[in-house]
């Protein structure tokens, strides 16, 4: 589905990732974990379009990707939800999931999926996003990239802002669409939920990939239990 | 009384039509165009000169519509691609400075050759009464025509998708990049329209007052007062910001005297911006 190869990007021409090769299959959920600072959410940004790559191929279901604009590779079908969010803050819930399928009119099926998952975006269709606490703009982030349905998608720290339990709630949702069939590639600070959630895992430190195995390797990994899992 | 504030109310509607098309140029890409009473002018002279060909008014008017959407799309193939490349402050600054440039060539230009045109589409006829006070029929259509443009302009911009994507342009840049919405398309829509606008605002106000090939920059200025009061990026805040301050600035003429409405405008404009910097319903702030 999705294959980065000696991926490097950065601003003002001073990189903060450098050559970071990994891949995502189909089917698959594969997490990016890393500290504050580590490089995740610029290769995100990069790799989705949303900022220039300096080196490097993002191979999307076979065809190079990388420095196309993000507003093509939402067609493709990428789906990228970035840390930030951003949401439209005077539009409503129903502008935003409407908007998610754009140009073209949202499926009625499409949408009564999305409204399913997140029962709480549908008790407020009129609502504006501006005004909605963080853990519902996180959910009306992710149903706005659902409406395009995606094949693939990416979410930057999903969890930002949000208390452990709706943190909870949000990993929550993302098992079920994996269940329903989605590829999702997360990059997290908050480990081991992502952990529970995710087949794989890249570790990501000084934008380097440090370690790869699966989740299970990953835990039972002494550098990693400390670094991220807080066990000494 | 009361026939004060119609007539504010008159040309409070004539101020909000001139700010929308400059409102949205700003909100959208960041973009100040000074050349925007120019775009009205030369709207203005083509109307006037297909009248002068022997085409009847209202196809004549048709053809100053497009051309003003024309010019649009001229600005936005020339000089627009060098501002949309800067980003931030830098954009603002050339913005200014090559609409700015633009605005004097035409105005250059038009007084050059064409110094004493002026259009007129005065509407003649009586007066007409409304609650009580004697009323052009001029005003009443260019208010009319005003009314029914931004009845549509909202209808466009809430209910049609792509009036939703340029709102989610204006709104955030990057989320409506994500829902795949190409914000420099969604410039160059606004920017056409912004010269239609121009257009309109020329024509309209050629029912009231001739608009001679020198009305450029006082377009210009009083349609950047309005935007700046209602909020630079806000439809709703231009409509607003121009009825408010077209009865202040009716009050002001009648009461206090013409020469100094115009400095009780800017009185008005600058108490706003002391009071809320992002304008009456601004966006950005």
């Amino acid at each position: 589905m999705l294959e980065v190869r000696g991926f490097s990007a950065g601003y003002q021409g001073n990189n903060v990732v450098h050559d970071v090769s990994f891949r995502v299959d189909k089917g698959e959920a594969v997490m990016i974990i890393g500290s504050n600072g580590a490089g995740k959410t610029t290769l995100f940004r990069a790799m989705c379009g949303l900022l220039a790559s300096s080196a490097g191929e993002v191979l999307f279901k076979g065809d190079d990707i990388a420095g196309r604009p993000a507003q093509r590779l939402v067609r493709l079908g990428l789906g990228f939800v970035p840390a930030e969010r951003h949401l439209f803050p005077r539009m409503t819930v129903q502008e935003h999931l409407t908007l998610g399928a754009y140009p073209k009119r949202p499926e009625r099926e499409t949408m009564s999926t999305v409204l399913d998952l997140f029962p709480r975006l549908a008790e407020r269709r009129k609502q504006h996003a501006g005004t909605m606490s963080g853990g519902e703009q996180q959910m009306l982030a992710v149903g706005r990239a659902l409406m395009a349905k995606p094949q693939l998608l990416v979410l930057d720290e999903p969890t930002t802002g949000l208390a452990p339990k709706l943190a909870h709630e949000a990993y929550e949702a993302l098992d079920v669409l994996r269940r329903d069939g989605l590829t999702v590639l997360v990059a997290e600070q908050q480990v081991p939920l992502a952990m529970a959630f995710s087949d794989r895992g890249y570790v990501l430190e000084n934008g380097l990939i440090r370690l790869e195995g699966t989740s299970e390797e990953l835990a039972e990994n002494p550098e990693v239990r400390q670094a991220y899992l807080g066990v000494t | 009384m009361t026939a004060v504030i119609l007539d504010g109310m008159v040309l409070g509607l004539q101020f909000g039509l001139l700010a929308t098309g400059l409102t949205l140029v700003y909100g959208l890409g960041g973009v100040l165009n000074l050349a925007y009473g120019q775009m009205a002018v030369i709207s203005a002279m083509v109307v006037l000169f297909a009248m002068d060909a022997g085409i009847p008014v209202l196809p004549a008017v048709g053809i100053g519509l497009v051309a003003g959407g024309l010019i649009g799309l001229f600005l936005d193939l020339t000089i627009m691609r060098p501002i949309y490349r800067a980003q931030g402050e830098a954009r603002v600054l050339l913005s200014l400075l090559l609409t700015l440039g633009v605005a004097f060539i035409v105005d250059g230009f038009l007084n050059w050759r064409y110094p004493l045109k002026a259009l007129n589409l005065f509407i003649g006829g009586g007066a007409v009464e409304i609650l009580g006070v004697p009323m052009r029929r001029g005003s009443l259509w260019a208010s009319g025509i005003t009314l029914v443009t931004f009845a549509i302009l909202f209808a466009f911009f809430r209910f049609t998708n792509l009036g939703r994507a340029v709102r989610s342009v204006i709104e955030d840049e990057e989320g409506a990049k994500l829902v795949g919405i190409d914000p420099r398309r969604m410039l160059r829509l606004i920017l056409v329209l912004s010269g239609v606008l121009a257009a309109l605002v020329a024509i309209t106000r050629s029912m009231v007052i001739p608009v001679d090939v020198q009305a450029g920059f006082s377009i210009t200025v009083f349609a950047l007062i309005v935007a700046v009061v209602g909020g630079l990026g806000s439809v709703p805040g231009a409509l607003l910001a121009g009825i408010i301050l077209g009865i202040i600035n009716t009050i002001a003429a009648t009461y206090i005297g013409t020469f100094l409405s115009l400095v009780i405008l800017l009185v008005a404009a600058a108490v706003t911006i002391l009071i809320r910097p992002s304008g009456l319903l601004g966006v950005k702030g």
